[in-house]
């Protein structure tokens, strides 16, 4: 426990000590949300309609851009191989490296998106909604992402290729989080998505740590 | 099992087998094929409801099959690729995915023009279809992945894991028309209580899904062995050249 407070301390102080672009990608999340009245003209019943949409793509879409260097300084200089070697496991420092990440984009992500509903239009009565799909949906998107991301590292070429990949990974997240808003919107009740979204956690947590460190090894043969 | 495994481990014997395999596999597939389409085409009855169109049933069913079929063979591959480390599964994941992406493209294509004449639409946004279509953009990651590495094994382990990664697409489509009920009608044939189909067009979807799957086998042969011929080449190559300096 001792070394998961540690591993994390390290992580969230190297992302603000600079030279990583996690405020960065909130920045691009509140950009994107302000891109979308301006696309569409302030119609505000048109903005309420996609409101739920606009936030989880550029929500996604920030998750996707800051995942790109989670393991990326800590593999290329060698960090990740030392950690290993003085008997860490390897899966574990990616748990770590996923919840720090998960700290530094998705929580701000959640915190700010009331703000955001507000700024594009979505009724504040929904926003209970939003919220509780966010949180149950941004940890599901770092983790889904954190084996593509670590896949690249060892491959060496990221950018499109990767997006390309971890992209149909992310789009039932989009689907189901932006689909239980809609739903409780027309009525219907977003409790049926919220439940599947809770669903893909647990999942991807036992899968992820797994693959991604086997890709992570991949670098090392 | 382990010891068969094993022994077809070595790319020179798995090329040996193939290739005696080969010319049957695709004899076979081209006997069921012509006999499918004869069945579907000419001996088969129109439906009730839909008229002549119901015929591109016999394309379109056993082709989405085949993608989820395809894929799930691909899952067994790589599992066998990352634990036991077998090549010949390697290279049986990365020759298989060209293939199932045809095959989702022709599912795909298939039923949006099955779709015009009985539901009105050429595409909606309903559970089967987008998941359908998310497994195509899955394929088409999975080859633009093994293109970009030009390391061999890379590229293989590569695609393993992320095509276990995916997997979970697979019983979100099978289930995809069970739980939500939306345009696309639900299973009609692989599901509890048997068929819901009459027995006359059973037999020319069973033949053509047949002929489709031994289909999938020979090309996923004959891709793995122009790979491993490719491969050949390059040892040859570089041996020459080497004794040359």
């Amino acid at each position: 426990m001792n070394i998961f407070l540690k591993l994390i301390l390290k992580d969230i102080r190297s992302t603000f000590s600079g030279g990583s672009d996690a405020g960065a990608a909130i920045l691009f999340y509140l950009l994107a949300i302000i891109m979308f009245p301006l696309g569409f003209g302030s119609d505000n019943q048109l903005l309420a309609q996609v409101a739920s949409g606009a936030i989880w793509m550029a929500a996604l879409f920030s998750s996707m851009l800051s995942l790109d260097r989670v393991f990326r300084s800590d593999y290329e200089d060698g960090t990740l191989e030392q950690m290993v070697l003085s008997g860490i496991s390897l899966e574990f420092i990616i748990i770590t490296k996923c919840f720090s990440h998960w700290l530094t984009n998705g929580l701000p992500i959640i915190i700010l998106s009331p703000i955001m509903a507000i700024i594009i239009g979505l009724d504040i009565q929904y926003c209970w909604i939003l919220i509780m799909a966010l949180l149950l949906g941004t940890p599901s998107l770092t983790l889904i992402g954190a084996a593509p991301a670590a896949l690249s590292c060892t491959v060496g070429k990221g950018g499109v290729i990767i997006t390309m990949v971890v992209l149909p990974l992310m789009l039932p997240i989009l689907i189901l989080g932006s689909g239980a808003i809609t739903a409780e919107i027309k009525g219907m009740g977003g409790i049926g998505h919220l439940y599947v979204l809770a669903a893909i956690f647990p999942i991807a947590s036992v899968i992820v740590p797994f693959l991604a460190s086997k890709a992570i090894r991949l670098g090392w043969e | 099992m382990i010891k068969v495994l094993n022994y077809y481990a070595n790319p020179g014997r798995f090329r040996r087998l193939s290739e005696k395999m080969y010319p049957w596999s695709l004899g076979l597939t081209i006997i069921f094929l012509l006999l499918g389409l004869w069945f579907a085409l000419f001996n088969s009855p129109p439906d009730y409801q839909q008229g002549e169109t119901v015929r591109i049933m016999y394309v379109h069913v056993p082709s989405a099959w085949m993608s989820l079929f395809i894929y799930s063979a691909m899952t067994i591959f790589s599992i066998f690729s990352l634990i036991w480390k077998h090549p010949m599964a390697d290279l049986l994941c990365k020759s298989s995915a060209p293939i199932g992406a045809c095959f989702t493209l022709i599912a795909l294509v298939t039923g949006s023009i099955w779709g015009k004449p009985t539901w009105g639409t050429w595409w909606v946004w309903d559970a089967r279809l987008t998941s359908v279509f998310i497994l195509f953009l899955i394929y088409m990651g999975l080859i633009g992945l093994v293109r970009a590495i030009d390391d061999q094994v890379k590229s293989a382990r590569a695609c393993a894991i992320l095509t276990l990664m995916c997997a979970i697409i697979i019983p979100f489509i099978k289930f995809s028309v069970d739980y939500w009920n939306t345009l696309h009608q639900p299973a009609s044939i692989i599901r509890a209580g048997g068929p819901s189909i009459h027995h006359e067009m059973l037999i020319p979807l069973f033949l053509m899904a047949v002929s489709f799957m031994i289909f999938y086998f020979s090309f996923v042969l004959l891709n793995a062995q122009t790979e491993l011929y490719q491969r050949r080449l390059k040892a040859i190559f570089i041996k020459n050249v080497e004794d040359k300096k």
